[in-house]
């Protein structure tokens, strides 16, 4: 008789971290992209607020002060995609231990990335979602528990990996 | 006559003399104030006209603040804070060609509002400075000075030293009396109570205005991504 598969603790951390950061990457991704400048129709007015807001971002990445304005450039230009992608394959479970593993590197990226301005008091906004957000205490405090949950959900993700399927493991015998 | 008969009026017209002296000064004084009244009247602003034009269904526009045919298919403001960096990557990048292919050739009617944020201590005094400098018609030299010189006045406060030096002393003794008048000060909050309705949430934010329809674009704006959608918003119906 088929088993399903076993519901644990485990699993329900890998759910929660499955929907909460797919949905955050996805949201973030588009926020970039379509905020804040929303005027999305006819095709010339899309493409216009895409690259104002693209434009606008990488002034945010810039201002960080890390990287050369042609690299800040590339980030802010390719971060959105990447960031929809990953939210997606989150979503969908295809191929979670790759797609976990991008997510808790960028989002630990991101804990060091604000923590640093944070503690060099750079007045700067977050640009994570779009629209200008100030870098704060709460920034580093959210950003932290996404990247706590992403190392977690990692983690649950290769134990899981590396404990046969019930339908596959030879059955009990008595 | 005796010694004594020719001292007495001596020591009485002395003393009447010594009386006139003392009594000479306040009266030299009182004219010196007031020849030095005088000069304090010919550094007095001349009375300005504020009154505001409607261009394509923008209303209160301050005319020496915009540029361009009134005829123009598209209406497009400015609202920008002299002490933004993104303001003056967005006037020094993307505004100067604007204002040469598409203002000057008659297919943009550009408008400049000032919106000076709370944040920045002197971007309120550079908006004043650049307004008075617009109304005796020196708008751009005093813009392009005060966004080209942006980091030394944003550090020392010295919006007046920058502004004296895209102009002749003449203008600047001009600019200087409008300054302190404090007659155009109602235009700026006209502009930042207009940009309040839209609502602008950040500088530089660009209002497009064109076939009656109203799009503002909040961020710095690259030229040529600009120009492709200005050629298809004038070609648009």
């Amino acid at each position: 008789m088929l088993e399903s598969a076993p519901f644990n603790y485990r699993r329900i951390i890998i759910w929660i971290g499955r929907l909460v950061l797919g949905i955050v990457f996805v949201y973030a991704g588009i926020a970039k992209l379509t905020m804040p400048n929303t005027h999305l129709w006819p095709w010339f007015f899309l493409k216009f607020s895409i690259s104002t807001n693209l434009t606008m971002f990488q002034q945010q990445v810039e201002s960080y002060k890390m990287l050369s304005p042609e690299t800040a450039g590339l980030l802010a230009h390719t971060l959105p995609f990447v960031e929809i992608v990953i939210g997606l394959m989150l979503l969908i479970g295809w191929g979670l231990r790759l797609w976990a593993t991008l997510v808790t590197l960028i989002m630990v990226g991101f804990l060091g990335v604000v923590t640093r301005a944070y503690l060099l008091h750079m007045d700067i906004n977050c640009g994570c979602f779009g629209t200008p957000e100030k870098l704060t205490g709460m920034t580093i405090v959210r950003d932290g528990a996404l990247a706590a949950l992403a190392l977690l959900m990692t983690y649950f993700v290769f134990t899981e990996a590396s404990k046969p399927h019930p339908w596959t493991a030879p059955e009990k015998t008595a | 006559m005796t010694r004594r008969t020719l001292l007495l009026p001596a020591i009485v017209g002395l003393a009447a003399f010594g009386t006139l002296l003392l009594a000479a000064p306040p009266k030299q004084k009182s004219q010196t104030a007031t020849k030095k009244a005088t000069p304090a009247k010919a550094t007095e602003a001349p009375t300005l006209s504020t009154a505001t034009i409607s261009v394509g269904g923008v209303n209160d526009i301050d005319p020496s603040k915009a540029f361009g045919s009134k005829s123009a298919p598209i209406v497009v403001e400015i609202f920008s804070d002299f002490q933004c960096p993104a303001c003056k990557a967005l006037f020094v990048n993307t505004t100067q060609k604007v204002m040469d292919n598409y203002v000057n050739t008659g297919k943009v009617y550009l408008v400049h509002r000032d919106f000076p944020l709370p944040m920045h201590a002197y971007s309120r005094v550079a908006a004043s400075y650049s307004r008075a400098a617009a109304h005796i018609g020196k708008c751009e030299p005093v813009e392009m000075a005060l966004f080209q010189n942006q980091e030394k006045w944003e550090a020392n406060g010295d919006v007046k030293g920058t502004v004296a030096g895209a102009l002749s002393a003449a203008e600047m003794k001009k600019v200087q009396a409008i300054v302190e008048s404090k007659q155009l000060e109602p235009l700026i909050e006209k502009d930042k109570s207009i940009g309040m309705t839209f609502p602008v949430s950040q500088t530089p934010t660009t209002v497009f205005h064109a076939h009656g329809q109203t799009y503002p674009y909040a961020g710095t704006l690259n030229y040529d991504t600009l120009k492709e959608f200005l050629d298809q918003l004038v070609a648009s119906k």
